[in-house]
This record gives structure tokens, C-alpha cells and sequence, in this order.
């Protein structure tokens, strides 16, 4: 049964800033507030026999983890009234960005498509109302299983995934999601996904009206069953693409870039060309582990998409490059684990970036992102977040 | 849920079977139950990228401790491992789903293949006092058997061993026919291969005239394992095929219904592709 410390009410001024650590505190203490029992019955000599309790002989644990155990038990976690913070570190500091044209959000940092599911499962564990805006699961007409195990692999500083857009389809995602998203009091971007124009365009049609949603960004790494080439590989295609999505909906269209395309600043002068409201760049590398015992790949596809920081150097590079080609705003995506991260995509070009991979390992780290990007700003005397944007360009001859 | 850093108090060499840590973790301990897990982070770095997750294998709410009993496969593993007392530990948790113990029963069976033993030893704490209990434990050799010492006196350990240097020679399957006439709840933890075969056994047993006095195997529960990318239930790389369709091992499971989850030839089954 879950336990809790008898503990005095300490009374404690209501704080205006609170960090990660205190946010993490609070839900700790929370939690256990929720579903303890109060063993206010007992004298504090018992609690505290019961909480340092004797070492197992055979286990040695050492003098210094016997105390380090006593002062964690010792120490209850402080009572705290839980008004919901007004301020926090990156209040007050202008961070706000067109992250795409028609689309201003309060920071620019996102969560990536596909690593933070629709939201509400990461709201258990931090405040994603803090969060510049999310992209949801990439989302087709119909309901996809996905794809056959293994689905992920670990490679150096990077993973390898092949999920295989595994979503209830649309229809179910609007009517499942869309009352939860409204509640979440952050913006909510619909990462689009299919095998055919007519895919895209009713996804975007399903999804209209759905609560919460500002933009949708359209998943181009998938082939057109037509002919079997890559949306988001071939300039035309993903400009027929884009203007059909853009003839549905007046809501900002963010086309993903992928870096499998052989030329992907083409691809994404022909997006802005044909209406495109910003890039995203960029999606998941291809690539391959083989299991050497088995003598197979590892994914069951065969071939998976490589992220996490093993690729943000491509990705700061194609930002730089489309940076370069593009007049509408880019969002900075590919290995993104802290604010210096940021910054790289930030000076390269991007208006925002999205971070991915990093919150698998850290579900902190899109919150440390705003954070550190909020303290950049303050000590370079900066009066927004915009003012670094491109600041690593080539300087355009006048 | 949350995400803590647990110092780490005590670590332990058990045979080959890995090491056990015991980690100062209030808040974790506070919420956590047999067969949930927690996702430990393997180094303060992107590399290696992934946590790494572990079920109890010992939660000591009043203490404010838990152990685990890791081992060391890989990088991640192995730097979990060699954790000393007094060194932090990132952990999320306490995730997933629990084994769930029907109030009547009164000869629980717990059956453990190698690391599968943790869940199982929190089982056997917990419900040593309310009813009859029997830990089967297989391994290849002695040196893949949990130490008895670290067990309640009162739950009944029986072992196999394949080499036959331990208990009675072969898997878990020799003992099992008896040990599921006996029992009306079952609880398994580990390989593939051997919860298959216990529920090919269950089912021929389900099927056998029922021992006198044995009401009807009420329930059988497994944990299983699957390969892990954020384990919050949004990346869908946990999934296991069972008969509601794909279900996440990290917030469906790990603990299913036995007879729920679809097993291939000993592995667990893939979803078709579809495109
Ligand atoms: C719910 C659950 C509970 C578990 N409980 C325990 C436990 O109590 N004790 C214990 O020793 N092990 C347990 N495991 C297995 C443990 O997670 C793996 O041994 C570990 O992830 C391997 O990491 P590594 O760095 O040692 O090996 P590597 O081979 O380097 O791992 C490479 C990648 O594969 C993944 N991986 C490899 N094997 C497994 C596996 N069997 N299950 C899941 N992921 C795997 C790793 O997480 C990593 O992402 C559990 C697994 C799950 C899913
Ligand atoms: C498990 C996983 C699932 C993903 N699913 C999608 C998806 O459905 N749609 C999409 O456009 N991108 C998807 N991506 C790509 C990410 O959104 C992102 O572009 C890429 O991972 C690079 O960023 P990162 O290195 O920060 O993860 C996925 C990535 C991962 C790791
Ligand atoms: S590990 Fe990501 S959904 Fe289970």
C-alpha cells in the first residue's frame, strides 16, 4: 500500500517562477497525495525505524548509501499548495515565432511528429502547455497496424524506427482527440499522411473543424501508389500535392521535407512555389542494422528512418540550404537534445525547430529547450528569440 | 508516474543471473506494483540513446526502495549495472500494467525463466502471507537460479535446471503439469519460448479432469518483453499482437492474460504489413 510521512503543514509563499525540477517535485508529490495512506496513526520513531530499516547483511550497502537512503526517506517531500504557476523561466522574454506563414506560436519549440503521440500522453508527465505548439502521430484515411517487429533499434547516438504509420485513421483521431486537445491549452499541428493525393486531401477535409488544430504538415515520405515515387522526392509531385491540400483547407500547410530526395532544395522551392505556408526539415534518414546472429536486418521492413542526434548535422545542413532558397519560415527538425542545439538550426535558418528522439531518452528535454533558449535571450540582450534567426547565412550581397 | 532520480544504496552480483540494485526511489516506490517497470536512463548522454526498462524485483514502500535485477546485455545494460551505492539513477516510472491477484485464490503458481524472476519475487513477498505459494524457477544451470535466502521462508521453491547441476533436470515445463493441477492462479515472467509452452501446457491441463478440492484455474497472467522506444505509450514500437489487435507492451502490458497474446512459434507474432 502506498505510504506517506505524517508531516506538518508548512506554510510557504506562493512562487512565481518555477523550474523543471520544482514542476517534477510538485507532480511527485502530487502523485502521492493522490493514492496515499496517511499513516498519521504512527509515531514518527516507528515511521522512521520503518523508513531507514537495517541493511541486509549479504547486500553491503555502504555507510554512505545508508545515509544517502536515510535523508531520502527522512525528508518528506515539501507540502505544497498547487496553484497553477503563472510565470515560469522563459516568461516574460519574447520567444514568440512564425513557425510557419499565418502561424504565430509562443515559442519555437515544438514536439515531433510520431515521438509524442497526441499529445496527452506526455501531459501525465510534464506541462505541455509551455510548449510552442505539438504535430500529432502521422494520421492516414484509414486505420494502419503498422508495421511487423522489430520496430526500432538503437544505433550510435541515433535510432532506427519503422513503425509503419500505425493510427486509428482520421476519422477516429478527430472524434478521439480533438474534446482532449482543446483541454490541452496548446496548439496542435496534424501531420498528414498517405498513398495518393486524394489520401492527403481527406485527411485534411476529416480533420477540418477539429478543435485544436492551427496547421496541418504534410508526412511526404510516403510513395504514391500510382507510381511508386516518394512524394516528397520528386518537385512536382509535392507541389500537386501541396496545391491540393492548399485548395482544401485555409489553414497554414507545413510540407515535410524528407532527405532522401535528390534534391531536396528543389522540392522545396516548388512547395513555396505552390503555396506552401513553411517547411519542416527534415524527416527521419534511411537506414539499416543487420542482426549478425541472425543474419538478418534487425527492422522487420528491412530498412528503417534514422533520427536522434546521429542526424542533426544533415538536418542543420538542408535548414542552412532551403534557408537559403525559401522565403517562407522553416521548422528545424533532426536531433535537437538542448537549446545549443536549437540555436544551431535557429542561425541556420529555421524559425523553430521540433525535437524528437531526445524525449524518449529526456521527456524533459523540450522544456530545457524553451528554457535555455528563454536564458540565451535574456543574456545576449536580445529583445526576441527572432532577432538570431539566419544569423549564420552567408550575408546576401545588396 | 514520474521521473526520479534514485540514488543508488546497495549492488549485488547474483550468479549469472545479473545484478541487482537497490535504489532509494520514494516516489516511485510509493506507486509501484508487481510487474510494472521502470525505464532507466543508461548514462546522462544521447549515447547510448535509448532507456532501458526493468520491473521490480523487490518494492519496499516504507523503505522508499526498490531493486532491480539487470542484466548486462549490451552498452545500456551493462552501465546500469555497475551502478555503486551512492551513484543516481534516472528513472520514469513506475509504468504499465500490474498482475492482478484474484482475492480467492489459495495456491498461487509463479513461474520464472531467468530475469522474469523480478516480477515474481515481488508476487512472492506480497502474497506469501495469504495464500499457498510456489515459485518454479528454471535456468541453464545453478548459477541461473535466484538465491533461495531471498525468498519468504513460506513460498515453496522448486526448481529445474537444464544442465541438470540444480532441482529436477530439464525447463519449467517438466515440473509445470503437477504444479498446474495444483494451482488456481498462475503469474510467468520470461522468454517467449517458455510462456508459449505454458500456454500450450494450460491449455492441456484447462482440459484434464481437476485435481479433488482445485476449483478451476482462475487465472493466468504473463509479462511480457518487447523492444522499447519511449515506453509513454506514443511511439508504438512495444506493440505485441494479442486478440484486441496490436497492444502496447508499455501501457496495454507488460502483464496480459495469458490466452490474449498471439505467440509464433515460440516468438512473439509481427502484424501483417499493410500498405
Ligand atoms: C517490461 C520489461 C521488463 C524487463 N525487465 C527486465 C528485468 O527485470 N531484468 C533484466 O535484466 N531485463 C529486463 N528486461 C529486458 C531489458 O530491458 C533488456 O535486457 C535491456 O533493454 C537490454 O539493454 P542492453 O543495453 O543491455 O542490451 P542491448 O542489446 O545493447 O540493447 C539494444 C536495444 O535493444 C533493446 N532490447 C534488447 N533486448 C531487449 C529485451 N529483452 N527487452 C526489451 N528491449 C530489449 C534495448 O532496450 C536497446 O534499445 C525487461 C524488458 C521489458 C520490456
Ligand atoms: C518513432 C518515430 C516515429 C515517427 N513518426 C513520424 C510520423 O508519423 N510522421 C512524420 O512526419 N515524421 C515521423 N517521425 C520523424 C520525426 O517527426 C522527426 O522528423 C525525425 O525523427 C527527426 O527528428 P529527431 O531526430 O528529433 O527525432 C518519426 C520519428 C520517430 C523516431
Ligand atoms: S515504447 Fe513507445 S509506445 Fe511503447
Amino acid at each position: 500500500m502506498p505510504w506517506r510521512r505524517p508531516r506538518k503543514k508548512v506554510e510557504r509563499p506562493i512562487e512565481v517562477t518555477r523550474s523543471i525540477e520544482e514542476s517534477l517535485e510538485d507532480a511527485a508529490a502530487g502523485e502521492e497525495e493522490e493514492d496515499s495512506v496517511d499513516l498519521a496513526g504512527l509515531d514518527d520513531a516507528t515511521v522512521v525505524e520503518a523508513a531507514t530499516g537495517e541493511p541486509e547483511p549479504e547486500r553491503g550497502a555502504s555507510d554512505l548509501a545508508l545515509k544517502l537512503r536515510e535523508t531520502l526517506a527522512r525528508e518528506p517531500a515539501p507540502a505544497r499548495a498547487r496553484p497553477r504557476a503563472t510565470t515560469y523561466p522563459e516568461s516574460g522574454v519574447d520567444l514568440a515565432v512564425d513557425a510557419a506563414r499565418g502561424l504565430r506560436l509562443r515559442n519555437p519549440v515544438l514536439t515531433a511528429s510520431g515521438t509524442f503521440g497526441q499529445g496527452i500522453e506526455y501531459a501525465e508527465l510534464i506541462d505541455v502547455a509551455r510548449l510552442g505548439a505539438i504535430v500529432n502521430k502521422g494520421t492516414t484515411p484509414n486505420m494502419r497496424p503498422g508495421n511487423p517487429q522489430y520496430r526500432i533499434a538503437e544505433t550510435p547516438s541515433g535510432i532506427l524506427n519503422s513503425i509503419g504509420l500505425e493510427n486509428p485513421g482520421a476519422v477516429e483521431v478527430a472524434r478521439r482527440y480533438g474534446v482532449q486537445w482543446a483541454a490541452l491549452g496548446v496548439p496542435v499541428i496534424v501531420n498528414v499522411a498517405g498513398y495518393s493525393v486524394e489520401d492527403y486531401v481527406y485527411v485534411v477535409s476529416e480533420m477540418a473543424g477539429t478543435p485544436g488544430v492551427v496547421a496541418y504538415e504534410l508526412n511526404v515520405s510516403c510513395p504514391n501508389v500510382k507510381d511508386g515515387m516518394i512524394f516528397g522526392s520528386d518537385p512536382s509531385l509535392a507541389a500537386e500535392l501541396t496545391r491540393a491540400v492548399k485548395a482544401e483547407t485555409d489553414l497554414p500547410v507545413i510540407v515535410k521535407l524528407t532527405p532522401n530526395a535528390p534534391d531536396v532544395v528543389a522540392v522545396a522551392r516548388a512547395c513555396e512555389e505552390a503555396g506552401a505556408d513553411g517547411v519542416t526539415a527534415i524527416n527521419t534518414v534511411l537506414g539499416m542494422r543487420i542482426d549478425t546472429r541472425r543474419r538478418r536486418p534487425i527492422l522487420g521492413t528491412g530498412s528503417g528512418g534514422l533520427s536522434g542526434p546521429a542526424i542533426r548535422p544533415i538536418a542543420v545542413h538542408i535548414t542552412y540550404q532551403v534557408a537559403q532558397a525559401v522565403g517562407i519560415p522553416i521548422m528545424g527538425a533532426g536531433g535537437v537534445t538542448s537549446a545549443e542545439d536549437a540555436l544551431e538550426f535557429l542561425m541556420a535558418g529555421a524559425s523553430a525547430v521540433q525535437v524528437g528522439t531526445a524525449t524518449f531518452a529526456d521527456p524533459l528535454v523540450p522544456l530545457k529547450v524553451i528554457e535555455g533558449l528563454a536564458a540565451y535571450v535574456r543574456e545576449h540582450g536580445l529583445r526576441s528569440i527572432r532577432e538570431i534567426v539566419g544569423t549564420a547565412l552567408p550575408r546576401m550581397v545588396e | 508516474m514520474i521521473i526520479q532520480q534514485g540514488a543508488v544504496t546497495a549492488s549485488a552480483r547474483i550468479g549469472d543471473l545479473g545484478t541487482v540494485l537497490g535504489v532509494s526511489a520514494p516516489g516511485i516506490a510509493a506507486q509501484a506494483r508487481a510487474g510494472q517497470f521502470v525505464h532507466v536512463r543508461p548514462g546522462t548522454s544521447f549515447e547510448p540513446l535509448l532507456r532501458r526498462p526493468y520491473s521490480f524485483n523487490r518494492i519496499r514502500r516504507q523503505e522508499g526502495e526498490i531493486e532491480l535485477i539487470v542484466r548486462p546485455l549490451g552498452p545500456g545494460g551493462e552501465w546500469i549495472a555497475s551502478r555503486r551505492p551512492g551513484d543516481l539513477l534516472d528513472l520514469l516510472g513506475p509504468l504499465g500494467t500490474a498482475f492482478v491477484i484474484h482475492r480467492s485464490a489459495r495456491n498461487l503458481l509463479l513461474v520464472a525463466g531467468g530475469t522474469g524472476i523480478a516480477p515474481m519475487r515481488v508476487l512472492a513477498e506480497q502474497e506469501a502471507s495469504r495464500r499457498n505459494v510456489t515459485l518454479l524457477m528454471g535456468g541453464r544451470s545453478v548459477a541461473y537460479l535466484w538465491p533461495s535466502d531471498r525468498l519468504p521462508p513460506s513460498v515453496e521453491y522448486v526448481t529445474t535446471t537444464e544442465d541438470g547441476s540444480f532441482g529436477i533436470g530439464g525447463r519449467v515445463t517438466e515440473a509445470l503439469p503437477e504444479l498446474l493441477r495444483w494451482a488456481d492462479q498462475l503469474c510467468a515472467c520470461g522468454p517467449w519460448p517458455m510462456l508459449a509452452a505454458i500456454g500450450r501446457m494450460r491449455e492441456e491441463a484447462e482440459r484434464a479432469p481437476a485435481a479433488p478440492g482445485r476449483a478451476a484455474l482462475l487465472e493466468a497472467q504473463i509479462a511480457v518483453e518487447q523492444h522499447m522506444g519511449c515506453a509513454m505509450g506514443v511511439c508504438r514500437a512495444c506493440v505485441v499482437v494479442t486478440s484486441q489487435g496490436n497492444a502496447r507492451v508499455c501501457r496495454e502490458g507488460p502483464v496480459f492474460p495469458l490466452g490474449d497474446v498471439a505467440f509464433a512459434e515460440g516468438e512473439p507474432a509481427t502484424v501483417g504489413l499493410v500498405s
